[in-house]
């Protein structure tokens, strides 16, 4: 691999990069910064495009009825040009992406909850699953300087984690509907702290301070929730980083002798163009990432022979607690966005009939239209059901008591590996440009049940002590794949792991991966901020062992 | 888009008051234009919604609203939630019921960020605090 080259020094579509990124997310973006930074020589292939936050509806009338369909979080039902299909018959949950320039981040609540310590040791502490092949304690530093560039806002001192650096911004205010949320728990003597978010409450690292708009969800037009289009690309342009959009990936290249010289793009004008680079890393997501693999190299894909390329899908089992208070908890105001969290039941207790345990954050209800279309409103589950239970006097008296009255408890339960959960290619489905979709096969599984009910109960417990009047429960959602992992496990044997512990693949030496598909396990949390930390850690390595490099 | 004759909006009408009376204070649909401009601007912004939304307003008989309706439902629930969209997703953009239910519309506030949180003051995280740590120790 080359020398470090000076600052600045962009390489042209023709020059061999010294590294090509696939994927503009938040993993290929810290990739991006730092690698650029130190001096390579960066080409990063995104095949959306640049967010433009004037597009963004959360500041117009119709944002409650944009976000059910154009900025929907499931391709798709968005069915935008820049998004790709997937064929999710088989699948009990629905993955959600976003593709573009700060990758599915544009459209996440931003709760920042680093994977705990137990984490990285499911095997060791309860025995199923795997443990990682580093620590807690190897991510911390890393994670601290993460959390920096992110301008994290929250309270030090949780005493869910061990103690670690304060956050570079104050906590958010948790509003109304995070102090009743609070109560709820202070009355069960039930652990509760203000949310952490990826949210500044003031200016930071060209974010602006957050506005409590309570629109994250659908892009923030504030430019306030934390996306590396506006925390890490600026600084990775600056460095010599070209950012080339529109350039959807559909095969890695290799030579004869295994290693990757590059891939092959569609451009956005149709063009099938090809980008050569030393050393190649994947940065597409837990189903985009294998997806090019196995559209890659030969029938059994790239860097595939444990056979793991797509295996141990995990997705985050997720069930909401909506509760409704007689107070006017403002539930319309954000951030949308963790108001509080509990990690009261995260560590695992056998005694509850399941291993592992599970996050809950509280968050506000929205506007009046979402208060008629959560689940018990216009949703007719019972076949004997008429028009009118729900319109009418009943659709008034709906809104009358839930609009401003309600928050919404999100429970993330961990998922275990299991390697029928998987990504494949589908024989027909393609994308725009005519390459193969992928295939979801994914199955909830009976740990994963009876988690999320136990969790289910406790919540309603503490609302019902808090003074809920209604509580409704939607168990196992279907649309929150939000979390993409596990689907090319990092592992120290070939034969059962795709790439070792610093995210290259064992088949081939300058192919890296450093999104969350590398992960052993999922963790019950939101896993952008381990995400962003390990291809910080990876990044790390990549750059000290420069000189060790075998490249193409 | 489609532009909707003055029968379609007649009978939008009648189907958006139905579906949303006037009740507690709170205006029936086609008193704040919900057959009118609030419709037209649902199909702009949701043109997704279009066909099930005419499909739903011709298979509908205004005449006898709560029957058909409920046929409606359980033989094209697509256009029946296109017209029931159409309604409250105007409905609920009006001045007049934002005003009432007091909805300002997602806004924007100034907070100071260094404020003392009254969890901090009234003692309810020192609690927390005095439980100790939840999180398992684990080798290094």
């Amino acid at each position: 691999m080359s020398a470090a080259r000076p600052a600045g020094a962009r390489a042209g579509r023709d020059d061999i990069a010294d590294v090509l990124i696939i994927g503009a997310g938040p993993s290929g973006s810290v990739a991006a910064k730092h690698l650029a930074e130190a001096g390579f020589s960066v080409v990063c292939l995104e095949q959306g495009y640049m967010p433009d936050a004037d597009a963004y509806p959360g500041r117009r009338p119709e944002w409650e009825l944009v976000t059910q369909k154009q900025w929907h979080p499931n391709p798709n039902y968005r069915d935008r040009e820049r998004d790709y299909p997937i064929n999710t018959a088989e699948s009990d949950v629905n993955p959600l992406m976003f593709c573009g320039v700060g990758g599915s981040a544009t459209l996440y609540a931003g709760h920042w909850t680093p994977f705990m310590p137990s984490d990285f040791r499911v095997k060791t502490l309860d025995g199923v699953a795997d443990d990682w092949p580093f620590t807690y304690e190897d991510l911390l530093p890393h994670l601290e300087v993460i959390e920096r560039e992110v301008g994290v806002s929250g309270l030090a001192g949780n005493p869910a984690y061990p103690p670690k650096l304060a956050y570079p911004t104050p906590a958010l205010p948790i509003g109304r509907v995070g102090a009743k949320a609070a109560e709820c728990l202070d009355k069960m003597g039930w652990h509760w702290w203000p949310g952490t978010n990826a949210i500044p409450s003031q200016p930071y690292n060209g974010l602006n301070a957050c506005v409590r708009r309570g629109t994250c969800m659908s892009g923030c037009p504030e430019g306030a929730k934390s996306t590396t289009d506006l925390t890490h690309w600026p600084h990775a342009i600056r460095a010599g980083a070209r950012l080339v959009t529109g350039a959807r990936v559909r095969q890695i290249e290799v030579d004869d002798r295994g290693l990757a010289t590059g891939a092959v793009y569609v451009d956005s004008a149709g063009r099938e163009r090809r980008q050569r680079a030393h050393v190649v890393i994947l940065c597409a997501n837990g189903i985009g990432t294998p997806r090019l693999l196995l559209l890659s190299g030969g029938a059994d894909g790239l860097a595939n022979s444990s056979g793991m390329v797509g295996k141990r899908l995990m997705m985050h089992p997720f069930s909401a607690v909506q509760a409704t208070f007689a107070d006017d908890l403002h539930s319309w105001r954000g951030p949308f966005g963790q108001n509080i969290a509990s990690y009261e039941f995260y560590e695992t207790d056998t005694a509850r009939g399941f291993v592992r345990g599970a996050k809950w954050g509280a968050m506000p209800g929205g506007g009046p239209l979402g208060a008629t279309s959560f689940v018990g409103s216009k949703v007719f589950t019972d076949p004997e059901a008429r028009v009118e239970d729900m319109w009418g006097a009943n659709l008034h008296d709906l809104v009358l008591r839930r609009f401003r009255h309600t928050m919404v408890w999100g429970i993330i339960g961990e998922d275990l590996p299991e390697e029928s959960n998987q990504v494949l290619l589908d024989p027909d489905l393609t994308d725009s440009d005519g390459i193969p979709a992928p295939r979801l096969i994914y199955k909830v599984s009976e740990n994963s049940e009876r988690m999320l009910k136990f969790h289910e109960d406790r919540c309603v417990e503490a609302c019902l002590a808090g003074g809920a009047i209604e509580t409704t429960v939607v168990h196992q959602m279907p649309d929150t794949g939000w979390h993409l992992l596990g689907t090319c496990v990092m592992g120290k044997d070939p034969k059962t792991s795709v790439v070792d512990e610093w995210g290259r693949c064992h088949d081939v030496p300058n192919l890296y991966i450093l999104d969350g598909s590398t992960f052993p396990t999922s963790a019950g949390l939101n896993p952008t901020a381990t995400i962003m930390t390990v291809a910080l850690r990876q990044t790390r390595r990549l750059i000290a062992e420069r000189r060790n490099q075998e490249a193409a | 888009m489609a532009t909707l004759t003055p029968q379609q909006r007649a009978a939008f009408g009648a189907i958006a008051d139905y579906l949303i009376p006037a009740y507690k204070g709170l205006p029936a649909a086609t008193a704040v234009g919900v057959h009118e401009g609030m419709v037209d601007a649902v199909l702009s912004y949701r043109p997704d919604i279009e066909e099930p939304f005419l499909r739903g307003l011709a298979a509908v008989d205004t005449g006898d609203l709560s029957p058909s309706l409920n046929a409606l439902f359980r033989a094209d629930a697509d256009a029946f939630n296109a017209l029931g969209l159409a309604a409250s997703g105007g409905y609920y953009m009006t001045a007049e019921v934002r005003a009432i239910l007091g909805y300002p519309g997602q806004e924007s506030l100034t907070y100071d960020a260094h404020a003392t949180p009254d969890y901090l003051t009234d003692h309810m995280l020192e609690r927390v605090v005095r439980r100790g740590p939840l999180y398992r120790p684990t080798p290094g």
